[in-house]
């Protein structure tokens, strides 16, 4: 055991449910780990194979019993007995078959028939395109064996819930799912977050918008921090970052919390974390964007995940939001919003790139009326 | 998906109720049982990959509880069965695994020993077959915790499947006979005083040696159900089948005698 070892140690670090189906205990992600590896054989959770003649000759000894009868149970257990149809008149799986016994056929079956009845389902298409990332790398092997996930590995699911800063996102818990790996940083979970406030542009540029790209927040704000289970782990990587957990530790200070305790995100991989499984937690940055962040689900390493090093943290899941358009030309995405705009049908007005500099600019690039206008990043930009 | 989490269910519970009412843990029955009802089939009809996959982990998840206690050890056998069944009739490619939660590992490991000791080859076979092919996920939880849902259904056990020995034990803990034979000594006493007054024979309206039939009665109830469970543990297989199914019974029947002796102490003030 990593871990101080005792019997307190390994019970309570056998994650169990504090509340059903909602969320786990909290327990040490790294001893967690050890517990299971403690338990399995390391050919359990090996990406190679053991020879089936090995296999076999283990079996006859471990059970005493002749290589006939392990011949025997090999054709008794065999997949081939679960086959309903003859061997080489395989059914078609594509289809329910007619008059099914069990339930779950029955009512394919009655969702099929009303499906077929509709023109399409609006509904796939997310689905579709969050199964392609994951498909995209599932099984993947590196090409360089140095980056190759070494077995035993553990691998955690976290959900980034977006804030409900936006309007937009107030009805639906729109998330992205990102895997990472037990020995990475915290700081690589946050550099994979990606989100609109770290490309928001602050200030007025409609006297000289060529210059707006130059003033990215994710550039001029670095601070951030993760909270879990009563420690702030903030960003302190570059000379800028401040501890922007300092505020809301002083506040518990005066209202009677318990003290809170602060590390480096930067000095603490997942297995250093003690977390519960399916409880929200927060992530903060840009001073008040906060999502809620919640693990959901803790496992070792398989042969047929992703086993390059470089695809971690692994994108496994976005919203697809929908892309607001220009007012213009209702083709583009939008990048400026303008107020004060006398051009404007609305106020405030979305435009794409060409449309707003046709529309509020002079061949020369002098400023035509007297408008503000603001960088606008499309949330739907990232789809 | 989640709309077909009530049918699987049902279809998991017919499967193994039939499997069940054979009485037999062999796998000939189960398969023969699986074939005629074609349950590979579940797979079957038309589906996007990606919904397919999610259908996949979903058939998974509702199968496996009934590995893991408190099914008895016949279902249990039935759902490694089943488990194995649906996963290498699954039409996903890779396989979707079958996710095991760390603190149900020395479960399954505890019922793999007794299946061995109680040489039923085809269990550990068909068990040593899946952790050979890593149809195991090994995880924290047993299923991803979303917090997503604001309601939740969680799966409603199926009564008749459940082992048996740990209700009867319920029935007759030591707090429970000790407040019985208390209420019992209580009106009987009340009885007698009431029948002192008016001469008509009331006590024998109650019942005697309350305590002492009902204990009878459940150790009656609990050597019947023992007698059924030998049936999986057959009298010839190995020595430590016989002694853990004799630590039970003793353990059993002592804190029956454990209690009995407490009341009689109590009854007579000794
Ligand atoms: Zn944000
Ligand atoms: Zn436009």
């Amino acid at each position: 055991m990593a871990e101080g070892g005792g019997v307190s140690t390994v019970s309570e670090n056998v994650p169990s449910y504090e509340h059903i189906d909602v969320n786990s205990t909290p327990f040490h992600i790294g001893t967690f780990r050890n517990l299971w590896l403690g338990m399995l054989h390391p050919e359990t959770y090996s990406y190679s194979q053991t020879s089936p003649e090995t296999e076999d000759l283990r079996f006859i000894s471990d059970m005493g019993i002749a290589p006939e009868t392990l011949a025997e149970l090999k054709s008794v257990c065999s997949t081939d007995s679960l086959r309903s149809h003859p061997e080489h008149e395989p059914p078609d799986t594509e289809a329910v078959p007619p008059e099914p016994q069990l339930a779950t056929l029955k009512l394919r079956k009655r969702r099929q028939d009303y499906k077929k009845s509709l023109i399409r389902d609006s509904m796939g298409r997310h689905d579709v395109y969050a199964n392609e990332m994951e498909l995209l790398a599932i099984g993947r092997r590196p090409e360089d064996s140095k980056d190759l996930i070494p077995e035993g590995e553990l691998i955690l699911s976290f959900n980034v819930v977006y804030p409900v800063l936006f309007e937009r996102f107030k009805h639906v818990r729109a998330y992205q799912t990102l895997h990472v790996l037990g020995s990475q940083k915290l700081t690589e979970l946050r550099d994979a977050i990606c989100c609109v406030s770290d490309l928001q542009v602050f200030g007025e540029f409609s006297n000289t918008p060529d210059t707006a790209p130059q003033f990215l927040s994710k550039d001029h704000y670095k601070s951030a921090f993760f909270f879990f289970e009563g420690t702030f782990f903030n960003d302190l990587r570059f000379s800028e970052c401040r501890d922007i957990s300092k505020t809301t530790r002083e506040w518990a200070k005066t209202h009677d919390f318990p003290d809170f305790k602060t590390a480096r995100m930067e000095d603490t991989t997942f297995y250093d974390l003690k977390v519960k499984v399916g409880y929200p937690y927060l992530y903060c940055h840009q001073g008040d964007c906060e999502h809620v962040i919640i693990l959901t689900d803790v496992r070792l390493m398989h042969r047929d995940d992703c086993l390059d090093r470089k695809f971690y943290p692994l994108l496994t899941h976005k919203h697809r939001v929908a892309t607001r358009k220009c007012c213009v030309c209702h083709l583009y995405i939008s990048r400026w919003i303008t107020t004060n705009d006398a051009l404007a049908p609305v106020d405030p007005c979305l435009y794409c790139d060409q449309c707003f500099r046709m529309f509020h600019y002079d061949d020369h690039g002098n400023k035509l009326g007297d408008f503000k206008a603001y960088v606008y990043i499309d949330p739907g930009a990232f789809n | 998906m989640e709309y077909f989490k009530r049918t699987l269910n049902t279809d998991c519970e017919n499967i193994l109720g039939r499997f069940q009412a054979t009485a037999s843990v062999r796998f000939e029955v189960f398969s023969a049982i699986w074939r005629e009802i074609n349950f590979s089939s579940i797979f079957y009809g038309p589906m996007e990959p990606n919904k397919c996959r999610v259908f996949t982990r979903l058939v998974l998840s509702v199968a496996a509880p009934y590995l893991l206690p408190p099914y008895a050890f016949q279902i249990r056998v039935g759902g490694l069965y089943l488990l194995y069944g649906l996963y290498s009739s699954q039409l996903t490619t890779p396989k979707e695994k079958v996710r095991l939660a760390l603190k149900d590992w020395d479960e399954l490991m505890r019922f793999q020993q007794d299946a061995v000791d109680a040489q039923h080859y085809d269990v550990v076979f068909i068990l040593r077959k899946l952790l050979h092919e890593r149809a195991f996920h090994f995880t924290a939880m047993p299923n991803p915790v979303k917090r997503r849902q604001v309601e939740r259904q969680g799966q409603q056990l199926c009564e008749t499947f459940i082992d048996r020995p740990s209700r009867a034990q319920e029935l007759i803990s030591t707090d429970m006979l000790e407040e019985l034979a208390n209420v019992h000594e209580h009106y009987e006493n009340l009885k007698r005083v009431i029948s002192a007054q008016t001469d008509q024979p009331i006590l024998s309206l109650v019942k005697q040696n309350l305590v002492p039939k009902l204990r009878g009665a459940v150790l009656t109830y609990y050597n019947w159900q023992r007698n059924q469970t030998v049936t999986f543990f057959p009298p010839q297989s190995s020595r430590r089948a016989q002694l853990l199914a004799l630590i039970k019974s003793k353990s059993y029947g002592q804190a029956v005698e454990h209690c009995a002796s407490l009341i009689f102490k109590n009854k007579f003030n000794v």
